[in-house]
């Protein structure tokens, strides 16, 4: 049985990691809290709000520092009838994983119950509100972490949020040639509300089009 | 030689879906590659965003048509993040039970897909007529074969049918014997070796660098694993262990060590399988109706504003994760953001690069080695 991070190791690493960041960017604006999931085991994380102009300086300091290194997703949000400093906000999901390079013909099996310090797997989510506009924009982190370069793209592609300093940004999930400034994932885009009378009386929504204005949802 | 660039894909035997691998070959030798995704992008976040939080189950599945159960389950802890749903235990156990069943369907299928590659199309056949004893299993519980819409926010659609657990018994303790034909069938096969031993190498650090997951890094040397480091469900009372290889060269895993790997963890989802309906409470042959209370909790169907849930879901080919956000009054039930990240996204883009340095003829191999789904890439 290889037994399964108890809620003492993961609440004193959540802990001692809000600590750490605290201490080194205590007072630069950026917010750290330690929060609960409310699923299944509800184990804790890390939660961070960062402005975009301290996150290239943090970023760097969770990889090489923290030992953050898993960057699992890149997520960003369009808030059109949001407040003006939170227009669209990119919201940033990081792992802390106990891996490294093994030598040959050996192996590495954790004794789970015995992790401590920065071995112990952690999570990390960090919010990036922009304020209100046509071109939100954050820096790249594609040189920090490989994992988050394709995130990223598809991050520009479906939501339309600017990476600076990204190399060979390119369209990933869209066809290449999607026209410039087109961005699904934009609130302006609606889908079109039908319910199955229509949908069966018109499967090619032909005639659809006049009768569904104001009932998108 | 005269450098030049050739199109793998997206209709290529190599692909195992569609997407298009662009490689730059000087000869025989690759020497640089580009991968190309989104042929299949059917919009499923933009989808589920005019969808309730229920309705979007459904959509999960059809993620990953080999993988559907964990797509479900990953998303249903996500939305119970959300909406703070409580779950009963057995409900959690039922969940375990069908998800292990499901990877024990998709190793097979990635076996069962990865031999013809190599050469050997016997592996296809006799990969095929087990994987339909498990789908038979989980068409028990869903009601469908492949698409099952069977987790519920707050717990299981229903309970599994009278004599199910005797059937997984069976079925499992047939399929361990199996598995050791397999072996004894590829282990000892010099094609397979030569095909597989010393190619495709990928070391631990850059594997998690780019975002690969799950049994990848696991064939690298290191147990790590969602359902251990952020557990979920009831995998902390179940007797299992974490898959892993011990990587025979410095440049880690090649593509028999991954090979292995999901060998082993068939075997654990066998183990697990088996203790879990040992354990599970109220007994396995009992069959509560629908909606009752050890199987089921009525969950919130709103989520308040601002609320976002996050599960971290260790599905068949590594972690699978939702992040969705709620939005008030306004969204009524649907979910304000949903977004998908799935393993294989991160990790096809990451495989076109290791692929440098070998010959053309390596290329299936070390594709199929890692996995590739491309209806979860694509979403």
């Amino acid at each position: 049985m290889v037994g399964s991070i108890t809620p003492e190791q993961n609440a004193s690493a959540a802990d001692a990691c809000m600590a750490a960041i605290n201490g080194r960017f205590g007072g630069s604006g950026i917010e750290t809290s330690v929060h609960n999931h409310s699923n299944a085991k509800k184990y804790a994380f890390v939660r961070i709000v960062c402005p975009p102009q301290h996150w290239l300086a943090l970023a760097k300091w969770m990889k090489y520092d923290l030992g953050v290194n898993y960057c699992s997703m890149v997520t960003g949000t369009h808030f059109p009838e949001g407040s003006p400093e939170r227009g669209w906000e990119v919201a940033y999901h990081f792992l802390r994983q106990p891996v490294q390079d093994q030598k040959p013909n050996t192996c590495t099996v954790h004794d789970v119950e015995r992790l401590s310090g920065m071995d112990i797997p952690m999570e990390f989510e960090v919010f990036m509100p922009l304020p209100q506009g046509d071109s939100p924009s954050v820096p790249s982190i594609q040189s920090i972490w490989v994992g988050a370069d394709w995130n990223e793209k598809e991050t520009w592609d479906l939501v339309g949020i600017k990476f600076e300093g990204h190399v060979n940004m390119h369209r990933v999930l869209n066809p290449n040639d999607s026209p410039e400034g087109f961005h699904p994932l934009q609130k302006q885009h609606k889908l079109r509300y039908h319910d199955h009378n229509e949908m069966y009386d018109d499967p090619q929504g032909f005639m659809r089009k006049p009768a569904d204005e104001g009932r998108v949802k | 030689m005269a450098q030049m660039w050739i199109t793998m894909g997206p209709q290529h035997p190599m692909t195992h879906g569609l997407w298009t691998l662009r490689v730059k070959v000087d000869g025989e030798t690759v020497v640089d590659t580009e991968a190309e995704l989104g042929y299949i992008h059917r919009g499923v976040e933009k989808i589920c965003e005019a969808r309730d939080f229920t309705q979007i189950t459904p959509y999960c599945d059809r993620l990953c048509y080999v993988s559907a159960m964990t797509w479900a389950n990953s998303y249903i802890y996500a939305a119970e993040d959300l909406l703070e749903a409580d779950v009963p235990e057995r409900a959690e156990y039922i969940r375990l039970i069908s998800a292990e069943i499901q990877r024990l369907a998709s190793h097979l299928m990635w076996l069962g897909a990865f031999g013809p590659d190599i050469g050997n199309l016997t592996l296809m056949t006799w990969c095929m007529r087990d994987r339909e004893m498990f789908l038979d299993l989980l068409q028990e519980l869903g009601g469908s074969r492949m698409h099952y819409n069977y987790p519920r926010i707050g717990g299981v659609k229903r309970d599994m049918p009278i004599g199910f657990a005797d059937r997984v018994i069976a079925k499992t303790k047939l399929f361990e014997k199996r598995l050791d034909e397999y072996e004894m069938m590829l282990d000892e096969s010099t094609i397979w070796l030569v095909r597989l031993q010393g190619v495709g190498y990928a070391n631990a650090e850059s594997m998690v660098d780019a975002g690969v997951s799950g049994p990848n890094v696991r064939a690298a040397g290191v147990n790590y694993d969602v359902r251990w480091a952020h557990p979920y469900s009831v995998y902390d009372e179940i007797d299992w262990e974490p898959s892993v290889e011990k990587p025979t060269s410095v440049k880690g895993a090649d593509c028999y060590d991954r090979y292995r790997v999901r060998m082993e963890e068939m075997r654990q989802s066998c183990r697990m399988v088996l203790d879990a309906l040992n354990k599970i409470p109220g007994g396995r042959n009992t069959n509560y109706a629908n909606g009752d209370e050890m199987i089921y909790t009525k969950a919130p169907t709103r989520a308040p504003e601002g609320a976002t849930g996050f599960s971290n879901y260790e599905c068949t080919r590594g972690a699978s994760q939702f992040y969705v956000q709620g939005g008030g009054e306004s969204r009524g039930k649907n979910p304000y953001r949903v977004s998908i990240r799935s393993p294989m996204f991160v990790t096809i883009p990451y495989v076109a690069k290791t692929m440098i340095g070998y010959k053309i003829a390596d290329i299936p191999a070390i594709m199929g080695s890692f996995d590739p789904c491309i209806g979860e890439t694509d979403r």
